[in-house]
């Protein structure tokens, strides 16, 4: 699942940025709030889930981005 | 007969002296009204001086204030191009973002983005008006502490990278 979302965090940031756990997805990759749920769409689309959208309100690093997702893969 | 001239001349030497006295009398009022004359000349022309200057001094702070609204503008406009181009953003994969489809997709995060853009566009319009930035707009260096929609004249510290 970190790779899928990883890939999507790539394909839509680009390749050459140093994507950690670590990584704020407006201060380190360069997003802003679009960006972070063009992203969200992206994985549901990608992994098949749907994550309700409170859920995904003021998430800003990767590693809350793929806690969020983790608890929706299997789940759906 | 003598006696009669002495008499003439000495009522002449009378007259003239009469009229010499009145002339110097005559002058001197005269003088005098020419006097306040010129003082009040004097004071037409101070207060004419300040006016001009106070009317220098209005046309300066008037350029200023028109240069400054110009620069304003200018930053304005340079921030309008960036709102313009984040609803075409492309991503890194050449992917053109469609902020309708998003809408749909997600429209409560669509809703409480455009909530928080349109408090920042409100604040963009004190500032544009002359309201003075706060310490957190001043301190604002990383892009989720900026205005998005007015960050050159928000965040006069914040450098895009």
């Amino acid at each position: 699942m970190r790779i899928e979302v990883l890939e999507v965090l790539e394909n839509h940031f680009g390749k050459d940025k140093d994507i950690t756990a670590e990584s704020h997805l407006m201060d380190d990759l360069g997003g802003d709030e679009f960006d972070i749920v063009d992203v969200f769409v992206q994985i549901e689309s990608k992994l098949g889930i749907s994550i309700p959208e409170e859920e995904t309100f003021d998430i800003m690093t990767v590693s809350a981005l793929c806690e969020v997702v983790e608890r929706h893969v299997g789940s759906d | 007969m003598l006696g009669q001239i002495k008499l003439v001349l000495f009522f002449l030497f009378l007259s003239s002296i009469g009229g010499a006295l009145w002339y110097v009398q005559h002058l001197k009022a005269e003088n005098e009204i020419l006097t306040l004359n010129n003082e009040k000349l004097n004071g037409a022309v101070e207060q004419q001086q300040a006016v001009i200057e106070q009317q220098l001094r209005d046309i300066e702070t008037k350029t200023q204030l028109n240069k400054q609204l110009n620069e304003n503008n200018a930053k304005l406009s340079a921030d309008l191009q960036l709102a313009n181009e984040k609803f075409n953003k492309v991503n890194a994969s050449g992917e053109r973002r469609d902020i309708g489809n998003l809408a749909i997709a997600k429209p409560k995060s669509i809703e409480r983005i455009e909530g928080k853009r349109e408090k920042q566009r409100a604040r963009c319009f004190e500032i544009a008006q002359g309201s003075p930035l706060t310490e957190e707009e001043l301190n604002a260096t990383k892009k989720s502490q900026i205005n998005a929609e007015c960050t050159n004249i928000a965040n006069p510290n914040y450098i895009p990278y």
